[in-house]
């Protein structure tokens, strides 16, 4: 799969869908989006990269690091660090929950709060929500990442 | 005055905060743990004794909505079981620090031995129905692992299991008698609550609304399962003696003076409200035939702690019987006998540790004649021993005379068959005084020949047998003081009106001392033929196995892992089409019955069905042509020619819905199904290399039966989507109109679909992540298998 089509493809395409898709988290209180599409918008963009280049490429052609071989696909420092996302952002999940419990409300009340004269964008929603959102987008792109990764792997 | 709620609650919890603690002490103390844990047990006696003379109920919400609370009730009864619980625990803990030297686990030993003295305090505590049932669960599970604490022995595995399977299946059976006065209670009080309290307070209401709903005596049954599982009644009685597998501390502490106990203690507690004929013809016969029955096959029993657990399970049937009587001389019976077993018991259990530590076997035969060896372990043994033959003036008497009494009183009352009530009693007693002289003899009779020398014991392992053997002791010379400072209220909290307890020596001969006198002497004149009595009754047990509880335990086990591997693969075969054909025709089978069971659907000719109301000419024509090219995209997935074709056709549907979900106007949707659609071609190209080119034939017969199911299935979701939908014409549902309205204004979003997902429904989306957690995990653990090999 890795041939110079795709990696060109890849190369091109990569960039736009990371930021359509963190376009679609940011937006997504308001316009079709939010963390869940982001989520797999990301993840595609990072399987695109997967099937074009292999596990290895965001470790040694991205980060210009070394990869260590040998070690199996669980230690992979890749997969280690979906890993880490998805527990992230169960966290993130958890803990926006907990956050409305200390204010004296129901577990997982969302807040927000709009701010206004800001430059270029006049106001400025803040959501709590958009927190919860971070964390949905956080579980969904590690853990379909490691599925795919170590299914991948085999 | 009325409890306080705080120093129960602190009484029940310490133990557990203090089993939290064990693993970190036990590392740092040792064996010395032991001491800490009776330094806890004994805090735990001191904040229960500080609500003697309180008597009432005290309660914390917990679950407003099923009316379940965290309930305490304190009275002399749950005092009376607390005292014992958190008092002999002192005795077990500190006498296990010696006895337990050196072995292994113990932080597991010492917390498991903390979680369950207060799993105890808790069930004597209890007034609230569910947490009594926590509570009582939490004791077997505790139990389990103290029993199987030698985990590499067969042996305490066998038994842990057992005495879980069997203590726990009473346990659901008290959970389903817990459920059924719940029930009942709606009747009674207007609301479903889970009051024990308040049930036994309004006893004649309670009794009057089970009556009513035809519950009695199905509660009563279960309660009897519950409590029988428990407390060793026969049939279920055979858990009792292989559970003696445990270190002896935890036998005494479990299997004498607390967990077997707790059965006994519930049928007290219930039997304000229960008191009827069915009720003592329940108990009494389960009662007299368990202390027979226990008594026979102690006589035969050739291991000092199996002659005890058998012992205990008789004296647990002298209770049951005891509060099966209608009469109060019954519940005092069992009250004090309550009290009076778990002393000498305790004491006893803890000797046969001593002796079995210091002679190295526990065999009936090979030991005799240690008083020479041991003085003081004998003297406690004669005291605690006579006691439990019943002999005056020794406490084990007191108790068991009133249990004569009110068995001749019921003979005395009902006449004919009734009068097999005393005789059964006097029966088992007379076995009773055989085995204890049974175990004496271990100390007092004639020293086999090849026994080798005896070292004195260590001082803490007689000093705490001993308290409890004195305890016995004062409690023989003058029963006054047990009744005046205890036993008196418990005897209260179990009769219907309350008594005037008398226990004392009889000053002049009546049927029921004539009855303790032939027991007592029968049993001595049959003592020199003990050995034929032995071998009689060992030979009946063996030829008639089928009478035996545990050969039905085996069977019934046996079977059930038989039929198990059998039906595994049956079930189980490994192939995935087979699972996906039943789930998917099973879910819509039951779908469509249920349309045909309602209404929703007619049955064939017998009315419009719901495809009716739909509009067909007037669908769009964009929809039509998109919905025309899924279903054609669809057919020609069954008929690629490899599977990349295969896959890029499947993926033409998907991306067909996606564009129907546009025409629909419904973006959120659309988006996620382009991305899922395009991830999931991504997936399948990374494993469609791993696929097998060329599966099989086709089978015509296998062809048909998946066509007609895929039609049947895809049928059935069709008539689903039809009968969910709103109707064109219809309004928006209330909730519909609800998160329209309020999407801007509550949570400042525009986006509704958004909005709901992460404001007014996060818990669903929190659900939904919990689910891609399990299958991440999932698959992380089903490749981490493969790769080590495994295959279950």
């Amino acid at each position: 799969m890795t041939t110079t089509m795709m990696k060109t493809t890849a190369r091109i395409v990569v960039p736009i869908i990371l930021v359509v898709a963190l376009s679609l988290l940011l937006q997504g209180h308001n316009l079709p989006g939010g963390g869940f599409i982001g989520g797999v918008l990301t993840t595609v963009a990072l399987a695109l990269i997967y099937v074009a280049h292999g596990l290895d490429y965001l470790e040694s052609g991205v980060l210009d690091r070394e990869v260590e071989s040998g070690a199996g696909i669980f230690q992979h420092r890749t997969v280690l660090a979906y890993r880490k996302t998805f527990v992230f952002g169960l966290a993130v999940v958890a803990g926006s929950g907990v956050a409305g419990v200390s204010f004296e409300e129901p577990f997982l009340t969302q807040a927000f709060v709009i701010v206004e004269d800001v430059p270029i964008y006049h106001e400025i929603e803040l959501t709590s929500a958009l927190v919860f959102d971070v964390g949905v987008y956080c579980v969904v792109v590690g853990g379909l990442l490691t599925i795919l990764s170590v299914v991948g792997g085999e | 005055m009325s409890p306080q709620l705080s120093v129960v609650v602190a009484a029940v919890g310490l133990p557990f905060l203090a089993a939290g603690a064990t693993p970190l002490a036990a590392r740092r103390l040792g064996d010395d743990t032991g001491y800490a844990g009776a330094a806890v047990a004994l805090t735990c006696f001191a904040l229960v004794a500080t609500q003697l003379g309180r008597a009432g109920t005290a309660s914390a919400a917990w679950i407003p909505s099923l009316d379940a609370a965290v309930r305490v009730t304190v009275d002399g009864w749950s005092l009376l079981f607390a005292l014992l619980a958190s008092g002999v625990g002192v005795v077990v803990f500190a006498y296990s620090a010696r006895y337990m030297h050196g072995e292994d686990g113990l932080a597991r030993y010492y917390g498991t031995l903390l979680a369950f003295m207060g799993s105890i305090l808790g069930v004597a505590f209890a007034a609230d129905l569910v947490l009594l049932f926590v509570f009582w669960e939490l004791t077997s599970v505790c139990s389990f692992v103290l029993i199987g604490h030698e985990t590499e022995d067969a042996a305490a595995g066998y038994s842990a299991r057992m005495a879980m399977l069997v203590t726990v299946g009473g346990g659901l059976a008290l959970l389903v008698g817990v459920l059924l006065l719940s029930t009942a209670s709606r009747g009674a009080f207007g609301t479903a609550t889970f009051d024990l309290a308040a049930m036994l307070a309004d006893g004649g209401a309670m009794r009057a609304a089970l009556r009513e709903s035809g519950l009695f005596v199905p509660a009563l049954a279960l309660f009897a399962v519950a409590a029988g599982a428990k407390s060793a009644q026969v049939p279920l009685h055979f858990w009792l003696p292989n559970a003696m597998v445990a270190p002896t501390p935890v036998s005494a502490f479990l299997h004498s003076a607390t967990m077997v106990k707790v059965g006994v203690y519930f049928v007290g507690r219930i039997r304000p409200l229960f008191l009827s004929p069915e009720w003592t013809l329940l108990f009494v016969t389960v009662g007299l035939a368990t202390m027979t029955v226990g008594a026979v096959l102690a006589v035969a029993s050739t291991d000092i702690k199996q002659l005890l657990a058998y012992s205990t399970a008789s004296h647990l049937g002298l209770m049951v019987a005891g509060f099966g009587f209608g009469s109060a001389l019954g519940a005092e019976a069992g009250v004090f006998h309550l009290l009076n077993h778990a002393l000498f018991k305790a004491a006893l259990f803890l000797v046969a540790g001593v002796v079995a530590h210091q002679a190295g076997t526990r065999y009936i035969h090979d030991l005799g004649g240690l008083w020479r060896g041991m003085p003081f372990t004998a003297g406690i043994a004669a005291v605690t021993g006579l006691s439990m033959a019943g002999v005056p003036p020794f406490n084990g008497f007191y108790s068991k005379e009133f249990l004569f009494e009110a068995a001749y009183g019921a003979a005395a009352a009902g006449g004919g068959l009734a009068w097999l009530l005393p005789a059964t009693a006097v029966l088992a007693s007379v076995f009773t005084v055989l085995y204890s002289l049974r175990f004496l003899s271990v100390f007092f009779g004639g020293r086999p020949a090849d026994l080798g020398r005896i070292e004195r014991p260590h001082v803490t392992l007689v000093v705490f047998p001993g308290v409890l053997a004195v305890l016995a002791g004062v409690i023989g010379i003058a029963p006054g003081l047990a009744v005046e400072a205890i036993v008196g209220r418990a005897v209260d909290a179990t009769v219907l009106a309350p008594v005037e307890v008398h226990a004392g020596l009889p000053d002049h001969v009546t049927p029921p001392v004539v009855m303790s006198a032939v027991a007592i002497l029968a049993g001595v004149g049959a003592y020199p033929f003990v050995g034929r009595i032995e071998d009689a009754v060992e030979t009946a047990t063996r030829t008639a196995t089928p009478v035996r509880p545990n050969w039905w335990y085996d069977r019934l086990l046996d079977g059930t892992e038989a039929t198990g591997e059998r039906l595994g693969p049956v079930v189980h075969n490994g192939l995935l089409r087979t699972y996906a054909t039943w789930v998917v025709a099973v879910a819509a089978g039951f779908a469509l019955l249920g349309y045909l069971a309602t209404g929703a659907v007619p049955l064939p000719g017998t009315g419009a069905g719901p495809w009716v109301a739909v509009d067909w000419p007037g669908v769009p024509p964009a929809m039509a042509l998109v919905l025309a090219v899924a279903a054609a995209a669809g057919v020609a997935v069954t008929a690629a020619s490899s599977h990349v074709a295969g896959v890029l056709t499947l993926s033409i549907l998907g991306f067909m819905i996606a564009i129907f979900y546009i025409l629909a106007s419904a973006p959120d949707l659309a988006l996620t199904q382009l991305l899922v659609e395009t991830l999931v071609l991504l997936v399948f190209l990374l494993v469609l290399e791993e696929l097998p080119e060329f599966y099989a034939d086709l089978e015509v017969g296998r062809t048909v039966r998946d066509a007609a199911l895929s039609v049947a299935v895809g049928g059935v979701a069709f008539l689903t989507v039809l009968l969910a939908a709103p109707q064109p014409a219809a309004e928006q549902t209330r909730i519909a109109r609800y998160y329209v309205e309020q999407a801007v204004p509550a949570a400042g979003g525009t986006n509704v679909v958004n909005v709901i997902l992460v404001d007014f429904r996060g818990f669903d989306t929190l659900g939904e992540l919990l689910a891609v957690s399990v299958a991440a995990i999932s698959v992380l653990v089903l490749i981490t298998m493969r790769n080590r090999g495994e295959t279950g």
